[in-house]
């Protein structure tokens, strides 16, 4: 029998492009705007767990500084996944599921500034017959984009579309770094980049972090008037030797969709990880999205890229939707490699 | 306040042992020829050690692939990155070389973005120094391809090189920037916690335990003097980037007044046999314009003090007892 | 908990300083092994948990991307934890919930370390010069604790002879050192003072993995071997620097141990635990952990060492394969620990199998020993202690 689990409070930093002091005091300030809000004593919050990388600013064992900012003096339970804060919140939720506590914080924190991730990324791919071609997420995306246009499943306008929609939308999004309301014509206007795809379909280069607080069945009743119900959580990995994948497709993101019984038609909103705004028609196609849903109404990764917390900050904002009552029922996703190689969906509902 | 500016390069050249499949893949390509691994109908290049598909081992049963192929998808690369194979614009483009039932994912020289496209037939080109790796090979439009002569290497290629420099810049914390201004000056900046009184050296801008920012305003200075409460004796290890080559005292010490101790001190000049815990020491600054603070970085795990301290010298103090150590001892 | 978590397939890599494979090679001949052994395949696996220690000592990040092919994870859930040295156990413990929850019937759990492509030194260091190594950092501590116990030296060189001439039994084992003596531990070179070149761990590679399933596949599997039932795990984190914090014994391991006895309706580990896998890279650990984990009293650990308590036919048989001390695969090693307590209450530990085993104990530590991670598992789904 599953238990039902929802989120009782967020907290989000802006968007920086440079955040001038250290990771833990990030993480610091939201943890304790969560427990100002919600006036839950830290040490009484039964597991806490991280998302994080030791790459991104370029320190071995990063993490255990993180440990500051959330706190463990008494000790406390704790994990740290080198994964975006989604999969943090996807190992609390199958914790929560076992039934034997109540309360988990979740946390997904990244400095991309220090480092030039462009070079720092490929180091992601495979270490004997692609890292050492120097192979990033940019060309990457460049090639997903390019099958997308072969196969006619997208345009170049689709993509400066997407660019658009999702700047402008930023603009009533006050963590945004990059908002600004700029037509497809003119964007169509810029150089390429790794063609198709031009400079502005790429997401910024940001520093941030997300965290919310979760509690289980009644716990999450008697913290907060309007919890938002965690519907399910699944999440599927693809190879990651391209040319055993198709680019335009998404048969990951397919799968846990699938898994999660997801029924699109009853999603007022989608916060979707669109790093490169080609992979926002992938996941829509993917996911068989309709205009029924909008999707990434705070811009975003486009608008702010806090990578290891993008993931986590997509759920943040639907759930945020959810309890301003914009929306009943939403879908956050989550995503890590090139091209779209992983992929998480969790499903968010509130009280109604 | 002054800001300190740090710049680090995090460099290895890992060395990658290869093992059945990728070793004679780069074995091939150091000698002039393509590999690809035989899996139930369809040959894939680059091999792979299993079947995709069920995850079953594959017998090293190659075939020979190329050296022409066909483009299957590309992108061209306005601005490359210092990691790129070429510094000038070049696509990378999925080939699908003849023989092969799938693409691999490599660097094209052409003219220019109106030189590729989908379709377009391709040929290998090897470098002229190859040792074994998957850049030791370009591709170009067939029409420019050069006929090559290839001397094959001797030995089986079971290892290759793969350096990866990463450079990171950023600038020093704010509470850590005062702390290093601290020790330019001969100093040591700690912050006291207003929640707990408990000091911290150096400081973080935020106290752990009592959940607070700390601003420049809970900065306090300490004592140069000081006990070491604990010690060892280090016999240097060598890597890349050690220079340390001769034994020395690490010492753990709290200067007076602070919670938390100073870590990997390096004690000179007092013999080892001489040294203890419970010692009383006082540190003696170099002169103002020899003090160096350039390997202090941000990181929680290598903050040092510096090149800011000549020495640490005995105060002559009787020896505080074990029992009286601070709190954590 | 929604379903109980059996360990039904253990593998592992031979551990040694440069293992002429790739990393999927590395992963998959443990994950083979370990399926082989559960009398399943791949296509049995719902979800693959992956940990290793920082991604800088091989220079692949996020390594669950480049290896899911490897594992035959594509289509699936696959999970990477790090949580410094106590990785391995984390991992396990996370590969545990996933049962628990009653999300996944058939988990799949991997940690491996290539150290050989790298440098661990130049890891921990950062890249830099002045790195005192992880013993340098842990020797001031272990001088303290001496200073407490008042222990006599030779005991560290007592835990290093131990675990050494376990590791003779053991064919994994990276370091066979057929003629060690308290006599040659304490003549090899001083390296952190008061820690021998022959009290501290390897630099291996290895990689190590278990198959886990619930109680309904537990009736499907055709292991050879009875299952290993996961009777409590637990976790404790503690800040690495605060002002009042006691390394010597930190808090952490002491309240990570309480919860596991709690969890397990343990009252006196040392006589309801019939062995244990400790994380002991540096020979002092041993009694430091003893001790810091209430298997005895305070000041006490290092007797149960010179008693011999704590040899295979001792009382409480610690690091029966050699610990860590004899193979240190990094990120694997917190796994192989939780692995050989498996190994041991299976009943398929060979030479180095304590009679009798019915109940043992896998435990690891990390990061500035501010991290614990152990488990307890039993051949009885529900064990009574009395």
């Amino acid at each position: 029998m599953a238990e039902d689990i929802a989120i009782v409070a967020t907290a989000l930093t802006p968007c920086y492009r440079n955040y001038a002091d250290s990771e833990p005091s990030m993480i610091m300030s939201l943890v304790n705007q969560i427990l100002e809000e919600t006036g839950v004593d830290r040490y009484k919050i039964d597991f806490t767990i991280a998302g994080s990388s030791d790459y991104l600013s370029g320190a071995p064992f990063s993490f255990i500084a993180s440990v500051d900012g959330y706190g463990a003096s008494p000790p406390v339970y704790e994990s740290h996944v080198e994964m975006d804060g989604a999969w943090a919140l996807f190992e609390a939720f199958v914790r929560l599921q076992c039934g034997d506590i109540d309360l988990a914080l979740v946390v997904g924190s990244g400095k991309s500034s220090p480092g030039s991730p462009r070079e720092i990324f490929p180091i992601q791919t495979d270490p004997y017959v692609q890292a050492p071609l120097g192979l990033d997420p940019v060309s990457v995306a460049g090639l997903q984009a390019n099958a997308l246009i072969e196969a006619g499943k997208a345009t170049e306008r689709d993509f400066a579309e997407v660019v658009s929609r999702s700047r402008r939308d930023a603009l009533s999004n006050p963590n945004a770094q990059v908002a600004k309301d700029v037509s497809v014509e003119d964007l169509l206007k810029a150089p390429y980049y790794a063609t198709p795809l031009r400079k502005h379909d790429l997401p910024p280069i940001t520093d941030g972090a997300s965290a919310m607080l979760i509690a289980r069945g009644d716990r999450a009743k008697e913290l907060c008037d309007n919890p938002v119900w965690i519907r399910g959580m699944d999440h599927r990995i693809e190879s990651h030797h391209l040319g055993l994948r198709d680019l335009t497709d998404s048969p990951s993101t397919r799968i846990a969709a699938k898994n999660l019984g997801l029924e699109v038609s009853s999603l007022d909103v989608a916060e979707l990880c669109v790093r490169y705004s080609p992979e926002e028609i992938v996941l829509r196609q993917a996911l068989e999205l309709g205009t029924n849903t909008k999707v990434n109404p705070s811009g975003g990764p486009l608008a702010g890229h806090p990578v290891m917390a993008t993931g986590l900050t997509r759920v943040v904002e639907v759930a945020r939707r959810i309890r301003l009552g914009e929306a009943s029922r939403g879908l956050a996703h989550a995503t890590s490699g090139p091209a779209l190689q992983q992929n998480l969906l969790c499903i968010l509902e509130g009280d109604a | 306040m002054s800001e300190f500016p740090i710049s680090f390069t995090l460099e290895y050249p890992y060395e990658r042992t290869l093992g059945p499949v990728i070793g004679p893949f780069f074995t091939a390509l150091r000698d002039g020829r393509v590999l690809g691994i035989n899996c139930g109908n369809r040959v894939i290049c680059p091999p792979v050690e299993y079947d995709p598909d069920t995850g079953a081992t594959l017998e090293p049963d190659f075939v020979e692939v190329g050296p022409a192929g066909t483009v299957e998808n590309w992108t061209w690369i306005a601005e490359p990155t210092s990691k790129h194979p070429f510094q000038e614009p070049f696509a990378f483009a999925q080939i699908k070389l003849d023989g092969a039932d799938t693409a691999i994912t490599h660097a094209v020289k052409a003219a220019g973005p109106d030189a590729i496209s989908t379709g377009m037939r391709v040929k290998i080109q090897f470098c002229d120094e190859r040792v074994g790796a998957i850049t030791d090979v370009y591709f170009v439009p067939e029409a420019d391809a050069q006929e090559q002569t290839i001397t094959p290497g001797e030995k089986e290629v079971r290892k290759t090189i793969h350096k990866i420099s990463l450079v990171y810049k950023e600038k020093l914390y704010p509470s850590r920037a005062r702390y290093v201004q601290g020790l330019l000056d001969g100093k040591f900046i700690g912050q006291r916690s207003p929640k707990t009184g408990k000091v911290s050296i150096p400081g973080k801008g935020y106290d752990s335990i009592g959940r607070v920012t700390l601003s420049e305003a809970d900065d306090v200075e300490l004592s140069a003097t000081g006990t070491a409460v604990s010690y060892t004796v280090i016999t240097p290890i060598q890597y890349q980037g050690q220079t340390k080559t001769e034994p020395y005292i690490s010492a753990m010490i709290f200067l007076d007044g602070s919670d938390q101790p100073l870590i990997a001190q390096e004690v000179h000049g007092i013999p080892a046999d001489e040294f203890r815990a419970g010692i009383r020491l006082r540190a003696k600054f170099k002169a103002a314009g020899e003090r160096n603070i350039d390997d202090i970085c941000n990181s929680w795990m290598f903050c040092s003090t510096g090149d800011v301290i000549e020495r640490w010298e005995p105060t002559g103090e009787p020896d505080v007892p074990f029992e009286d150590f601070p709190e954590f001892i | 908990m929604a379903e109980r978590c059996a360990v039904v397939g253990l593998g592992q890599t031979k551990y040694d300083r440069c293992l002429r494979v790739t990393m999927d090679g590395l992963v998959r001949e443990a994950a083979l092994k370990a399926l082989d052994d559960a009398g399943l395949t791949f296509a049995d696996i719902d979800a693959i948990v992956l940990g290793k220690a920082p991604d800088a000592l091989e220079g692949v990040m996020m390594p669950e991307l480049s290896l899911c092919d490897a594992l035959n994870a594509v289509g699936k859930p696959i999970h990477r934890v790090h949580t410094a040295g106590s990785v391995g156990a984390s991992t396990a413990i996370s590969a545990v919930t996933l049962i628990e929850s009653g999300m996944y019937n058939t988990v799949l759990t991997v940690a491996y370390e290539k150290q050989s492509d790298g440098d661990f030194m130049w890891a921990l260091s950062g890249g830099k010069s002045g790195g005192q190594g992880a013993g340098g950092s842990f020797a001031p501590w272990i001088r303290n604790y001496i200073a407490r116990s008042g222990a006599p030296e030779h005991i560290g060189w007592k835990v290093a002879v131990k675990d050494r001439l376990n590791a003779l039994k053991n064919p994994l084992a990276h370091l066979h050192m057929e003629d060690i003596n308290l006599e040659s531990v304490k003549e090899s070179p001083m390296l952190w003072e008061p820690l021998t070149f022959y009290e501290a761990c390897p630099s291996s590679d290895g990689a190590a993995a278990m198959v886990m399933t619930n109680k309904a596949g537990v009736k499907r599997s055709s292991s050879k071997a009875p299952p290993a039932w996961v009777i409590a795990h637990a976790k404790r984190t503690e800040l690495a620097v605060y002002p009042g914090r006691d390394p010597v014994k930190p808090l952490a391991g002491v309240d990570c141990a309480k919860e596991l006895y709690k969890k397990a309706g343990i009252t006196d580990p040392r006589k309801q635990i019939d062995c244990a896998e400790l994380y002991v890279p540096f020979s002092w650990f041993e009694p430091m952990w003893l001790e810091t984990h209430l298997i005895c009293e305070e000041g006490d650990g290092w007797k149960m060492v010179d008693e011999g308590a704590t040899e295979i036919g001792g009382d409480f048989p610690v690091c029966m394969s050699g610990g860590v001390l004899s193979s240190n695969p990094i990120g694997a090693s917190g796994m192989v620990r939780c692995l050989e307590a498996a190994n041991q209450v299976r009943g398929t530990a060979g030479d180095y199998q304590v009679d009798g085993a019915k109940v043992a104990m896998g435990q690891a530590y990390g990061g500035a020993s501010n991290y614990f991670a152990m488990w307890i598992v039993s051949s009885d789904p529900d064990p009574t202690f009395n």
